[in-house]
Formats: C-alpha cells, sequence, structure tokens
C-alpha cells in the first residue's frame, strides 16, 4: 500500500469543546491528525466526511448519549470496524460493562495519563494495520492464483 | 510431538470459526487468510506474542491444505537445545557424534509430504537457519554425518513472538531465511488489542467446561466480565483460558464473583482511588496536588450523578458553569503532568 506518509486521524468526540481541544492539542503532539467533534450527530456526519482511524468517545453527553453513538457507529458497515475508545469516569463500571456489550474497543478513565492515551489510540492502529496486511496478503494470494490458472 | 497423523480420522470437515473464536474484524480477517493461504502451498510466517495461539493457527493452515491427511509436526526451536536441534530436525547417521548408537530420521523427513511448524524459529543457531534456507530451496535434507542428500516435500510454517525483522536488523537472523519465510505474513493480535473479544472467548470456554461437566452450572457475574474486558492479558489468550479454568474450579457456586479473581486483575478494573489523608506530617505535603485531585474526584463524582450535564453538576458543587468548565479543563480529562510519571499503563 502506497499510503506511508498519512498521518492517523483521530476522532475526539465530547460536548465540552475544551475537553475536545485538551484532547485534541495531546494527539496532535503525538503525531496524530485530531478531528474535532462537539455532539453524537457531529460525529456521525463528521465520520462519513473524512477517513478515521479511531474514535475517543466521552460517554457522557446530555443530547445523544455516547451509548446512542457507539450503537450508530456499529449499526452502519461503513463506520463498524472503526475502533472506538470510551472515556469514563474512573469507577464507572456500569458504563463500562454497557461499552463492553456494544462491543467497544477499549477504554480510557478519567483523568486520562497522558502516556495512556497515545499508547491505548497507538494499540487500536496497530490492531487496524494487523487488518489490512492480512487484507494485502490475501489480495496477493488471489492475483498469483489467478495468474497462476491463466 | 505429533508423530503420526492422528487429524485424518476426523469425520467432520474442520471448521476455523470454531478454532479460532472472535467477532473482532482483524479475527474475521485471520481466518479468511488462513482459509486462503491454506490451499496456497506457500511459506508462512506467524508472528504474535505468546499465548496468541500460532499454533492454532499453523494448525489450522495445515487442516484446510491438500495436506490435511499428512502429518503435522511442530518443532519449538527454543526449547531443544541448540546442539541437538540439527540432529533432531535433520536426522543424523550412525556414528555422526558420540553417543549416535545408530541412525535416525530427522523431523524433517517425520514431516515428509506433510506440515513442518517451526515455532520460536527467532531462536534457531544461524548455521542451522542456513541449512534451513537449503530446504526451502532445494528441498533436500543432509543427516548429520550424511554425505548424500536426500529429498524431502515439506510445508514449512514457521512462528516467531518477536519481531523477526528486528532481529535481521541486528544480524541475529538471515535475512535471505526471513524473506524465504515470510512470503505471506501473518500477525496475530494481542488479546488487550482486540478486548471486544474477551466475552465471547469466556463464554467459549465455560461452555466447553460445561460440555466436559455435563450437570456444572456455571456463570459469571457481569462485574466480573467487565472486570475481565478491562484486564490487558500480558498472556494473552492462553492466560484468559487458564484463568476462567482456575475460576471454575475455586467456584463453589454456580457463579463466578469478582470476590474470585486474583487482586491485580481486579485492581487493573477498579484503578484505585486512595482515601486523601489530610494529615500534615513532618515531611509536609503539597496542598496544590492534594486540592486538584480532590476537585478531580468531586467533578467527576458530580457529572456521574447527573448523567453529564455539566450545568446541573455545577450546580451540584455550587459552582458557575464557567468555573465548573474550568475546573474540568484543569483536573478533569487530562491528569496533571505531576502524576504522569507516577501511572504505570
Amino acid at each position: 500500500m502506497d499510503e506511508a506518509i498519512r498521518l492517523p486521524q483521530i476522532m475526539v468526540v465530547d460536548d465540552d469543546q475544551d475537553t475536545v481541544a485538551i484532547l485534541a492539542h495531546h494527539l496532535q503532539r503525538e503525531g496524530f491528525v485530531p478531528i474535532q467533534a462537539n455532539s453524537g450527530a457531529q460525529c456521525l456526519k463528521l465520520v462519513h466526511e473524512n477517513e478515521v482511524d479511531v474514535i475517543l468517545l466521552d460517554l457522557m453527553m446530555p443530547d445523544m448519549d455516547g451509548f446512542q453513538v457507539v450503537k450508530a457507529l456499529k449499526d452502519d458497515p461503513e463506520t463498524a470496524e472503526i475502533p472506538i475508545i470510551m472515556i469514563t469516569a474512573r469507577d464507572d463500571m456500569d458504563a463500562r460493562a454497557e461499552g463492553m456489550r456494544l462491543g467497544v474497543s477499549d477504554f480510557l478513565a478519567k483523568p486520562v495519563f497522558r502516556r495512556q492515551l497515545a499508547s491505548r489510540v497507538r494499540a487500536q492502529l496497530e490492531v487496524v494495520e494487523t487488518s489490512r496486511s492480512a487484507t494485502a496478503a490475501m489480495d496477493r494470494l488471489e492475483a498469483a492464483r489467478k495468474s497462476r490458472s491463466q | 510431538m505429533a508423530q503420526q497423523p492422528k487429524i485424518s480420522e476426523r469425520e467432520t470437515p474442520f471448521a476455523v470459526d470454531q478454532t479460532l473464536i472472535g467477532a473482532h474484524p482483524a479475527i474475521a480477517k485471520l481466518r479468511a487468510l488462513i482459509e486462503r493461504v491454506a490451499s496456497a502451498e506457500v511459506t508462512v510466517l506467524i508472528t504474535g506474542e505468546s499465548g496468541t495461539g500460532k499454533e492454532v493457527v499453523a494448525q489450522a493452515i495445515h487442516m484446510l491444505s491438500l495436506r490435511s491427511n499428512q502429518p503435522f509436526v511442530p518443532v519449538n526451536c527454543a526449547a531443544i537445545p541448540h546442539d541437538l536441534l540439527e540432529s533432531e530436525m535433520f536426522g543424523h547417521e550412525r556414528g555422526a557424534f558420540t553417543g549416535a548408537a545408530g541412525s535416525r530420521h530427522g523431523l524433517l523427513t517425520t514431516a515428509n509430504r506433510g506440515t513442518i511448524f517451526l515455532d520460536e524459529i527467532g531462536e534457531m543457531p544461524r548455521g542451522l537457519q542456513a541449512k534451513l534456507l537449503r530446504v526451502l530451496e532445494d528441498g533436500v535434507v543432509r543427516p548429520v554425518g550424511a554425505d548424500r542428500a536426500t529429498r524431502v516435500d515439506v510445508r514449512v510454517i514457521a512462528a516467531s513472538n518477536v519481531d523477526l525483522a528486528d532481529s535481521v536488523t541486528r544480524g541475529a537472523f538471515r535475512e535471505d531465511l526471513f524473506y524465504r519465510l515470510q512470503v505471506v505474513p501473518i500477525v496475530i493480535a494481542p488479546l488487550r488489542e482486540r478486548r471486544s473479544d474477551i466475552p465471547l472467548l469466556v463464554d467459549h470456554f465455560l461452555e466447553r467446561i460445561r460440555d466436559r461437566m455435563p450437570g456444572r452450572e456455571i456463570a459469571i457475574s457481569r462485574e466480573a466480565m467487565v472486570a475481565l474486558w478491562s484486564y490487558d492479558w500480558p498472556g494473552n489468550v492462553r492466560e484468559l483460558e487458564n484463568m476462567v479454568e482456575r475460576l471454575v474450579i475455586l467456584c463453589e457456586g454456580s457463579i463466578i464473583d469478582t470476590a474470585m479473581l486474583p487482586e491485580n486483575l481486579v485492581a487493573s478494573a477498579r484503578p484505585a482511588t486512595p482515601p486523601i489523608k489530610v494529615k500534615l506530617s513532618d515531611g509536609g505535603l503539597n496542598l496544590n496536588n492534594l486540592v486538584r485531585e480532590l476537585e478531580g474526584r468531586l467533578i467527576n463524582d458530580a457529572l456521574k450523578q447527573t448523567g453529564g450535564n455539566k450545568q446541573a453538576a455545577a450546580r451540584l458543587l455550587g459552582l458557575k458553569r464557567t468555573t465548573f468548565s474550568a475546573k474540568l479543563r484543569r483536573c478533569g480529562v487530562i491528569a496533571p503532568a505531576s502524576l504522569d510519571d507516577s501511572e504505570e499503563a
């Protein structure tokens, strides 16, 4: 694949603009391209307009809560495979259980530690890369099979 | 070591989805790749942390290939002493070395027409790497002490828990062999990168235990499942499997609960919030940090109580919305830098 130069795009979703800005700032310093969304609706719109690699989602949003956003993302085949990292209060086990049930990829407990933020995002990027290389290997095998049968 | 083709007796066709459990896209792709690569007769290099199931993948490739009723011979290159590995793999002639009373076939010959699985190939001594390269290139095996090589038809599947490309850079692994092995590279993601499969795996392991012990009623509480889901599983699927087995043995009733989980596992699921001791010791304290910590906790609690409504949370704490936002910014989302270094991921 010829996309070695492309920087990973990470979407940050929170209704609090300051929170989004802070997380975006730290992601940028780690070499990611942050995409900021201030509501669930905006997240669902922007996710189709960008090539989002990972979504960081705060679960506590008043209008459309985080779980509804997760459901909408998972129900749409175009976005179903984008890893979602939920941000929860430190000891909110109910939220975590619900996220687990809905197929969230990982979680970060508040307050978020910078190093943890970067390493969790990177872990999800790595697994996306694993899937991509599997697809590439399959394509190569398919091409080889075709050229043999010709 | 699997010496005979026991697998040929299997009646039902091999189902890769029963061997590699998981709904995560990375696992779904892996299953598809295994099915594709099996019939392609190419050399495969599997990379994955320990416990991710490299041998399971190798076996699945063998079972889905045209060689499935021929032997599958696993060799752990790290478990056999270096000086024995060559004669184990290639065999030896009588009198080839002290103690070689008779001649003996090597594992490569045992695997003839089948598959040899070379686990932890990064541990193979360089001299032997050269000999393996000849097997791959010319399809011939020369036993230790023999003057003639014999032809073998073996599919090689290799595995490593470290990135072999790094070993090549360090000079510990032959570059030519590396490229010859990784005709198709397969990478297995660690369990913590596909956390969403943890509940599925736990259910699968419990199901298997129920099959083994008919009449044994066993389930897991939601809290315990969240704890298992939150843990990082450095030993991956194998560690999770062992944990579930252990929990079933320890469980006297029919529900596995958090109380039965080991302490380190629960601790990672529920990060400790130690009580703030407001007592001035001789060593003094950092009042600013303490105040910030307390603020952070109360802000989180208030947000939790109000379901994320910041206006209401501000009211609960007797703060103006703007002040609340400022405090939230300072200690609600990103931990203060002073705490960053003390954090263990």
